[in-house]
């Protein structure tokens, strides 16, 4: 009877110290070993012709000649091993397919500070663009909160597993992002209602109010109410949101285009003794990369979009490659739905506008951009992101070099799960809502 | 009236200022994509003089006077053409001020003519050509009203506009259809109205009260009539492509779809009625409810029913992503010289672009030296010729990187 309590306490607990917690629990799989495959493996390494043992939803052994006792047997000649990609950036779910006012849950631009909302409580997870992902080997994905305002809310990484839940696709202990938005976007969208934020100086302003008060907000809660100390403090959901940063729970996921404007947010960050884990669309990180590098501030961002807005006009081709050369965190990020299914070829042509330049990049090295940084940024680089023993099996196995635009992803696992396999349609996710529309879920 | 004489003579002239060391141009070797062909043409010599191509062929003489370019490794093909764009209507597309590709308050329909406000200075030109687009469409962005104007065709080299006129721009869709009140019915119905109204069209006894289009549009309309060039309608979904079919027959005029995102569906009847249709490969998304129908393969499934494919990268800083689009539609299923074909000849004879597109003796010297592949994403333009002239590679990119790739030193970066 006891034994049976404690059964019961336990996840009962859980939900207590972590709200709206994960309910994702890997699926069961078989030991797979991967014959004579070359792996790119997110760390820098290219391994050719080797053999990758796949057990208990773990990286459980890599090398040549492995035991093929007792496992089934996949033959890769030819292939590519790489770990599952990683998007810190996506809108998959808060801003799915099809883009209508009834789907659309990115931006609260009801205020400029909404860090009370959380991304999660708008993601659907029947959105359509989830297996396409998941086609193009993504694995895991940051879904973040528009950037109208100086403080868009809380972002959640979540498996691409499909799922009736957001819940069941929660990463499970994953830290919770912080969305803060730079320049043009939250002055742009409270300028025009006569309201601040209408300028770059109202943004930091704003910034530092709320940082100012979350101190405040933190010390006051902290105080025991008794004689001394009559006064109660509210609660507040956003300064909860902000004192989680402070307390280092939850990561800053900071747009900002212009390297002036990051260095701004780098010295608000020293100013109120928090992190800056990524900047977003970080169009001009090459301009400051020394400076990123000793921050340890990971730069996330597009092989090649610009112009689109004025602080996009300085992008250039080579943006991320001199962001890794400057031995600062070179991610490259989707913010697009369409994007996010080809990240690969996103990094090749990065890749290949260094060596256009005459910059040496190789792919073992580019895979990072997509894999293991990614991972760093979201603070899961312990689980996920690498192709090394012990770690999650999150692995995609493609039908040649993924940086050719030829490639396609043949097989991805989450958790040594096959989620998804090219050929084979009874193993490729449908959602809900493309159950008999036009395509017949046949978009890939 | 489609080519504009003064500005090409305008053109020759640069080119032949600019060329002024060598008499010509001769390269030679690699393997040479002619789009007359579906094979490669290897050991071939290509001779350019005058801003043309004077001969391809092996074992061709060169003049002493002519510049010898060696591509042997690489790949030669004609110069990229985007079928769709608003390059030099765009410098920055969140800033109003720089836009000249729509009309948001004053309703012109057919009448708005985008050759009017191509800026030849824009930095988008020089940041494209050098990855190896040489032409473009330039057309209206879609708008509220079904019918959005003239497109026009500019050399990416010089940011000129080369021929006006080339189609009339416009879609069927939702958009559309909530301008009209909220039926595609509606859309089609104005359509349909429009083009036969055009047919008695006099300027002395219109009166614009009792229509949907002014005097001046329906002007455009009767000329569009009388003009041999296509109209280029964006439209979708499935049943509203069959519709637009069926209005241009209506009307004898030849029709170009664009976008088509569910044109796989009625593949058979547009390759009946002989229909091209401009894709972005990379479009799967069902994000709207005129395009639930989204697949990766509507290119391929397209030429498998006989019909012409023409590829767009549906951007405009970034018409440079032209090739990675046809690189995906042979990943999913377009055999790669239609993919060539339809980022090089398809978009030329499509619009009209005499000696544009292909490589043969006679046409405009637009060439491309690729490192490799073209359609691959690892590759790049090495060189790249409009109008027989190489064109500098050199943009507001390339000057960015030199000031920074190196943040080391004391010279201060504004003097880099």
């Amino acid at each position: 009877m006891l034994r049976l309590l404690l059964l019961v306490l336990i996840p009962v607990s859980a939900i207590a110290s972590e709200p709206y917690a994960s309910t994702y629990v890997p699926l069961a799989s078989d030991d797979l070993l991967i014959v004579n495959v070359t792996v790119l493996t997110g760390t820098g390494e290219r391994l050719t012709g080797v053999d990758v043992r796949l057990s208990g939803g773990r990286i459980e052994a890599i090398g040549s000649g492995l035991s093929r006792e007792g496992v089934r047997l996949l033959d890769a000649a030819g292939q590519f091993l790489t770990p599952g990609i990683i998007d810190v950036h996506s809108h998959l779910g808060n801003g799915p397919s099809p883009s209508i006012a009834s789907t659309s849950d990115v931006n609260e631009m009801t205020e400029p500070n909404t860090a009370q909302v959380w991304a999660e409580h708008s993601v659907w997870p029947q959105d359509p663009q989830f297996p396409l992902a998941l086609a193009g080997g993504v694995t895991t994905m940051q879904i973040l909160p528009g950037s109208g305002n100086l403080f868009g809310g809380r972002g959640v990484t979540l498996k691409n597993v499909p799922a009736r839940t957001v819940q069941g696709m929660k990463f499970p202990g994953a830290k919770q992002g912080l969305k803060m938005a730079c320049g043009e976007n939250p002055k742009r969208v409270y300028g025009e209602r006569t309201q601040a934020p209408s300028t770059r100086m109202g943004n930091v302003a704003g910034y530092r109010a709320a940082w100012t008060k979350a101190r405040h907000y933190a010390e006051q809660r902290a105080k025991p109410v008794d004689k001394q100390n009559t006064t109660v403090t509210e609660p507040d959901l956003a300064m909860e949101t902000l004192v989680g940063v402070l307390n280092g729970e939850i990561l800053v996921h900071n747009h900002c285009y212009r390297a002036d404007e990051m260095a701004v947010m780098i010295d608000i960050a020293r100013e109120f003794g928090y992190r800056i884990s990524a900047f977003h669309h970080a169009v001009e990180s090459y301009k400051i990369a020394d400076l990123l590098a000793e921050e340890g501030i990971c730069s996330a961002m597009w092989a090649d979009w610009w112009g689109f807005k004025l602080e996009a006009f300085d992008g250039i081709p080579q943006n991320i490659p001199l962001v890794d050369q400057a031995g600062a965190c070179a991610i490259v990020h989707s913010d697009d739905a369409q994007g996010i299914q080809r990240l690969n070829q996103e990094a090749a042509k990065a890749m290949a506008a260094a060596r256009r330049v005459g910059m040496a990049v190789d792919e073992a090295q580019a895979i990072g951009w997509i894999t293991l940084n990614a991972a760093i940024a979201l603070g899961i680089e312990k689980r996920t992101g690498s192709i090394e023993v012990g770690k999650a099996a999150d692995v995609v196995l493609w039908d040649r070099n993924p940086f050719s635009v030829y490639a396609h992803a043949e097989k991805v696992f989450i958790d040594g799960y096959l989620y998804f396999d090219r050929s084979d349609p009874a193993r490729q996710p449908l959602t809900d809502f493309d159950l008999e529309q036009t395509a017949r879920g046949r978009r890939l | 009236m489609r080519n504009i004489t003064r500005v090409r003579g305008a053109c020759l002239l640069v080119a032949l200022w600019s060329t002024s060391a060598w008499a010509g141009v001769a390269v030679s070797g690699g393997k040479l994509y002619t789009m007359e062909d579906a094979e490669a043409a290897e050991g071939v010599t290509i001779l350019i003089s005058g801003g043309v191509i004077e001969a391809i062929g092996v074992d061709l003489e060169i003049p002493f006077d002519y510049e010898r370019v060696d591509a042997r490794g690489k790949v030669v093909t004609p110069g990229l053409i985007e079928s769709y764009s608003q390059l030099g209507l765009v410098e920055i597309s969140g800033e109003a001020t720089t836009v000249d590709g729509n009309l948001s308050e004053y309703r012109l329909g057919p009448a708005f003519d985008v050759r009017f406000s191509i800026n030849a200075n824009s930095t988008l030109f020089p940041v494209n050509v050098m990855d190896g687009v040489t032409r473009a469409v330039v057309a209206p962005r879609a708008g509220n009203d079904p019918l959005a104007g003239w497109g026009a065709v500019v050399d990416l080299a010089t940011g000129s506009l080369t021929h006006s006129r080339v189609a009339l721009f416009g879609n069927v869709g939702a958009r559309t259809a909530a301008f009209v009140g909220g039926s595609r019915s509606a859309v089609l119905q104005r359509l349909i109205r429009a083009f036969r109204e055009a047919r008695r069209y006099s300027p002395s006894r219109y009166r614009p009260d009792e229509h949907d289009y002014r005097g001046q549009d329906m002007e455009a309309l009767r000329q569009f009539r009388g003009a041999d060039v296509p109209l280029v309608m964006e439209v979708h979904r499935a049943n509203e492509i069959v519709q637009v079919v069926n209005l241009a027959e209506d009307l004898d005029k030849s029709l170009v779809l664009r976008g088509g995102t569910e044109a796989w569906q009625v593949a058979d009847f547009l390759a009946q009625h002989e229909v091209p249709v401009i894709v972005d490969p990379l479009d799967n998304l069902p994000r709207s409810y005129d395009r639930l129908g989204a697949r990766l393969d509507n290119a391929a499934l397209l030429h498998r029913a006989g019909v012409r494919v023409l590829i767009s990268s549906q951007e405009t800083h970034n018409v440079r992503l032209l090739r990675q689009g046809a690189g995906n539609a042979v990943a999913n299923g377009l055999p790669w010289i239609e993919a060539l074909a339809g980022v090089t000849r398809y978009p030329a004879e499509v619009f009209g672009l005499d000696n544009i597109g292909i490589l043969t003796r006679g046409a405009r010297a637009d060439l491309v030296i690729w490192s490799g592949d073209p359609l691959e994403i690892t590759t790049w333009a090495e060189r790249v010729m409009v109008d027989g002239t190489w064109v500098p590679m050199r943009s507001r990119q390339t000057r960015l990187f030199e000031r920074y790739h190196d943040l080391s030193g004391d010279k201060p970066f504004g003097f880099r």
